[in-house]
């Protein structure tokens, strides 16, 4: 395969040469949002973020509390001491490590492939694409709860209990993503965008590397944050794999704090808040990706 | 402490199975984090004691266990690992049952991912003897266990047909009545304990009589109950066969003892004597601390959660009565499954956390209580008090109880049973539905649950 | 549909002037020889990326997506329970059959269709309208986008006691704003449409700003001056949404009613989630129990491993039926226009 990868000698593209979108395909609109454009997207971050505030709230006070009517609306006097009890007793530090390894793989595997399947199926010509393609679907219509049993035994076949590789290989199958792709580049990257790169006589890879993933960077960005939070919050898979490590992922360890025939819902409020916490920085990072939009991407080369 | 070992660290590299060599050539293509993935080829499993000592040699025998337990919090692992100084303990929980015992099936049924040490839970055993039992260990043979140390029932609940005893008894709940005294008092009921449990002593529809009485003068502020469900398990639990019969037929239908129970809860459903609430979730949380009902089916571990959802206003106003009959609620068992590496040693760990010292310890920091009746002399036991409670010894009250539970067959499909006879049944007269209709209901969704 | 971007022009000598083989001076041999090779190569790369492209995805579904597919397709004929998975007893078609007459299947099939109904609809629309505003320039506008995510980032648990919270009978908020205009408690979790509607407003909240930003990045692709040779035309900020915005979307549109039709037949955890029982039935009456959940119950609670292999496998089918139906109701809309 790394064959394809060398451009043809004769024509080494040159910087002017280099496709370029047209320029006026500028990220973000030029329009500047009005006060009703900032009062409705106030009322749905408030109504986003409740819970989660709710979340810190509860955090914040004790089990007696929590049971009362009606609840508290303000936050209490011990939302640290709780998030250290957390932090602590669920082997946090060990567990976000963890977790973010797996996340962090997953997301960047499932964008990279999605992007060059998705490339393929949007753009290019082959026999059986659109039969290829409408199996990528079908294969989202499996109810996921129920494949877990199976897999398991073929994890447990493989002997990779226990280990992380068996929470990331089976997250990288994510036709979600490639039919993500598929669609955004159908409209995002016009087709004389690619001619061009073709007639400077640029490989596939070649064109994949200069312009799809250009072009892509806004869907990238947005697939990234959704398959790094999925495979950050998953609960059920890597708690049937990950029994003997004493702080897998950051779901399963939070899912044995306040243990007891008396749960301390301060407590796992802490811990829910905390393993929420690390996602919204992430979040940060990824959605100035989205800002920057396609522009920049394509004047990069 | 929980020393715990980050997985990336144990494992080796190279020289794994070839079809995880294959899988990781494609991901040394497709992933840019190649290199945190090359060092998971191999699983350091397979060849015996490899992981399971570290560094400094000691045998390390890993617990899995889900919400009840304490075990840590008591300290009775550190004392172990002082007696032993080979061995150190490790620990994995979970909160809840519900997420531990699939796990534990498709653990079992693998043969992989299975700790030294795994808890069952009371509606799993039945369950786990009747169909994984060749995957653990006989406990009965291991060193230092006696059958007699441990309530008859309770034994014969992990041991199979043939003799194998899959796990050892750890709690159990023996069932009173907790009970409002001033509740009572405004109700014009005594308040006395001894008093209180002569009202409904030996039957259950005295303890709905009373309860009509209480509502006559308490009205509609209060509840008499704190659930239907409360109701109908801890009447259910007091039958010697609700469920199957010996011979493990399911037999809830045709069993009289069982429609009887329905029908007595749907009675104090219709009459308005029980909440419509479901146990343990939030709305019926804030009915302890609103200090709703008067009565509530309460094994010793109840009174901790009444603790934790009471107002500090709340303590000492609680007490606690005989019941009708004896039952019980609750209780768990802890197996050493046959695929383990430390089969020997995590057998003598067993047989010690569940030996009746460290059960009258473990009562005295969790309050779950004892299943071996040599700790119910020890002073932890009859001296045992509860802030809710104040004076009341409940220690003696519970060990009574204990001592009259009958023993009661119990099936593999018990819990789909009471549940649905529960959420989809008497919570619905409670909801204005007939007795007839929510029989209906429930009978309908616990045979199609059921049916294979 | 895409153009055929392998008739494109062999790369040649001098790639700044392209398409046209050098004409007019002596063929040399050398040269030729060299741009066979590169014109074989280039064929060989027309003909075969592709495939590679697409690769990694199926051999990662055949390593880990075929066998489950397969177990569970030979599960539904068998009656197999979670406590043995390999230990199966031959059913035959009984799994299937039974489904005609199994009135919890049913009841959750109509309660899918009207929870995807309730959830779904309002959901992009709502969705699309977030995301026009948040394409336009805005103070702030991460922090709006990190906010927009938050729902779908919030932990199940925590989500869930919120909801119950909101939507309880006695003491929730809800219904005491309700009682404040002089409306009578709602029963939300105990009767049928008022637990819809709560279960399809948490599956709302939690996947409305998740469609957002999926809209927002598509969006993002459509150039600048489309806009403006509409705003010349004098088209208002509503027409040049309708006309250049929605058309321009139409791929990432149908990706997402594909993606949330998809979602919306396998909804399993707000209904479980917002159970006041602890119980998977969806309701004391199963008045919210979707298939996805009665599925659940049935393998992971009931533990019929070959009864949930079999609703999985309908489900499917279902979907199937509705993708053709789907289908040829667009071809032939399109073929009367």
């Amino acid at each position: 395969m790394t064959t394809t990868v060398t451009p043809p000698e004769t024509t080494p593209a040159k910087e002017s040469k280099r496709p370029r979108l047209p320029k006026s395909a500028r990220a973000g609109g030029t329009l500047h949002g009005g006060p009703i454009a900032y009062a409705i997207l106030i009322v749905f971050t408030i109504v986003s973020l409740f819970p989660l505030v709710w979340t810190a709230i509860a955090a914040s006070r004790d089990n007696q509390r929590l049971a009362q009517n009606p609840p508290p609306f303000w936050f209490g006097s011990n939302l640290f001491k709780n998030l250290e009890i957390a932090w602590e007793d669920a082997n946090l530090g060990e567990a976000f490590l963890n977790t973010t390894i797996v996340a962090g793989i997953s997301a960047v595997t499932i964008v990279v492939l999605s992007t060059i399947a998705g490339f393929a199926f949007a753009k290019l010509r082959f026999k059986g694409r659109n039969a290829l393609m409408l199996i990528v679907i079908g294969t989202m219509m499996v109810p996921p709860q129920l494949s877990i049993i199976p897999l398991y035994m073929m994890v447990a076949k493989l002997d990779w209990s226990d280990q992380l590789q068996a929470v990331i290989f089976p997250s990288l199958v994510s036709a979600f993503g490639v039919f993500f792709m598929r669609q955004y580049l159908l409209q995002a990257l016009p087709d004389e965008v690619i001619e061009a790169a073709r007639v400077d006589g640029a490989s596939s890879w070649r064109v994949i590397w200069h312009v799809v993933f250009p072009a892509a960077r806004p869907a990238m960005a947005v697939l990234g944050m959704l398959m790094f939070v999925q495979t950050w919050n998953d609960f059920l898979w890597p708690f049937l794999v990950l029994t003997q490590t004493g702080s897998p992922t950051v779901q399963v360890a939070v899912a044995g704090l306040g243990r007891g025939y008396t749960p301390d819902q301060s407590l796992i409020m802490a811990g829910a808040l905390l393993g929420t916490l690390p996602l919204l920085l992430v979040f940060t990072i990824f959605g100035k990706q989205i800002v920057g939009g396609i522009m920049q991407g394509a004047v990069k080369g | 402490m929980r020393a715990r070992t980050l997985p990336l660290s144990r494992q080796r590299s190279g020289g794994g199975k070839p079809i995880a060599r294959k899988a990781l050539a494609i991901a040394a293509v497709v992933s840019l984090g190649t290199g945190l993935l090359a060092g998971c080829a191999d699983d350091g499993g397979s060849d015996g004691d490899g992981s399971s000592s570290d560094s400094e040699g000691k045998t390390k025998i890993t617990m899995g266990l889900f919400g009840t337990f304490g075990y840590e919090e008591a300290g009775l692992y550190a004392e172990y690992e002082k007696l032993n100084p080979d061995i150190k303990i490790e620990q994995t929980v979970v909160e809840r049952n519900e997420n531990y015992y699939p796990a534990l099936l498709n653990h079992l049924t693998t043969n992989s991912g299975l700790m030294d040490v795994q808890a069952i839970e009371i509606a799993n055993i039945a369950e786990v003897v009747g169909t994984q039992a060749d995957k653990f260990v006989d406990m009965s043979k291991a060193e230092g266990v006696d059958k007699k140390n441990w309530l008859e029932w309770k034994w014969e609940q992990a041991t199979t047909k043939d003799g194998q005893t899959v796990g050892l008894g750890t709690d159990v709940g023996p069932m009173a009545i907790c009970y409002r005294k001033d509740l009572f008092e405004k109700a014009g009921l005594p308040t006395d304990r001894a008093e209180v449990g002569k009202l409904w002593a030996g039957d259950w529809n005295k303890f709905i009589e009373t309860g009509e009485k209480y509502k006559k003068k308490a009205g509609d502020d209060t509840f008499f109950m704190d659930s239907p469900g409360g109701l109908l398990n801890a009447v259910l639990s007091s039958e010697k066969e609700k469920f199957y019969d010996a011979s493990g037929e399911v037999i809830y239908k045709s069993n009289p003892a069982v429609k009887a129970a329905f029908d007595l809860t749907a009675e104090a459903a219709e009459k308005g004597l029980v909440q419509s609430q479901t146990q343990f979730q939030p709305a019926w949380d804030t009915t302890i601390a609103n200090s709703k009902f008067a009565t509530v089916a309460c094994p010793p571990w109840m009174l901790g959660t009444i603790k934790a959802k009471s107002q500090p206003d709340a303590a000492g106003k609680w007490d606690v009565a005989v019941a009708p009959k004896s039952g019980n609620w609750g209780g768990s068992f802890l197996g050493v499954p046959k695929s383990g590496k430390n089969v020997e040693e995590a057998q003598k760990l067993v047989a010690w956390l569940t030996a009746p010292e460290q059960q009258a310890k473990l009562f005295k920091v969790q309050g779950s209580f004892p299943s071996t009746p040599g700790a119910y002399d020890s002073p932890e036991v009859t001296g045992a008090k509860n802030e809710m409670t104040g004076d009341s010894p409940i220690g003696e009250i519970f060990s009574e109880a204990a001592k009259q539970i009958p023993v009661q067959v119990i099936g593999p499909k018990d819990q789909i049973i009471q549940q649905g006879l529960t959420d989809n049944g008497v919570i619905l007269v409670t909801k204005g539905k007939s007795a007839k209709e929510a029989w209906e209901t429930a009978t309908k969704t616990i045979d199609n649950n059921l049916d294979k | 549909m895409a153009t055929r971007h392998d008739t494109a022009a062999l790369p040649s000598k001098g790639g700044a002037a392209p398409g046209r083989p050098s004409k007019g001076s002596a063929p040399m041999d050398k040269d030729q020889r060299r741009r066979a090779k590169l014109s074989r190569r280039w064929q060989r790369d027309m003909r075969w990326s592709p495939y590679a492209f697409v690769s990694p995805f199926f051999l990662l579904f055949i390593a880990f997506g075929l066998f489950p597919l397969l177990y569970t397709g030979w599960a539904s004929l068998h009656q197999v329970e979670l406590t043995a998975p390999t230990d199966m007893s031959w059913v035959g078609l009984k799994n299937y059959t039974r489904i005609f007459d199994d009135e919890f299947f049913w009841n959750a099939a109509q309660n899918t269709l009207t929870i995807g109904i309730i959830a779904t609809v309002p959901q992009l629309l709502i969705a699309m309208g977030i995301a026009h505003i948040l394409n336009y320039k805005l103070r702030a506008s991460t922090f709006y986008r990190v906010a927009m995510l938050a729902p779908y980032a919030t932990s199940i648990a925590s989500a869930s006691l919120v909801f119950v919270l909101l939507f309880g009978y006695d003491y929730g908020m809800i219904n005491w704003a309700l009682d404040f205009v002089g409306i009578d408690p709602v029963d939300w979790q105990g009767e049928k449409w008022p637990s819809q509607f709560a279960v399809s407003s948490i599956i709302i909240w939690r996947w409305t700003g998740y469609n957002a930003l999926i809209y927002l990045a598509a969006m993002q692709a459509i150039p600048q001056d489309l806009y403006e040779s509409a705003a010349l035309d004098g088209a208002s900020r509503w027409k040049q949404f309708i006309h250049v915005t929605l058309p321009s979307l139409r791929p990432t549109i149908l990706f997402t009613v594909v993606v949330s039709t998809i979602g919306a037949s396998q909804v399993f955890g707000e209904p479980l989630l917002f159970d006041a029982n602890k119980g998977a039935s969806g309701g004391a009456e199963h008045q919210f129990q979707t298939l996805g959940l009665y599925l659940y119950e049935q393998g992971w609670v009931n533990q019929h491993l070959g009864r949930a292999s079999a609703i999985a496998w309908t489900m499917f089918a279902i979907l199937i039926v509705i993708g053709i139906i789907n289908q040829l109701i667009s071809r032939r809309l399109r073929a009367s226009s």
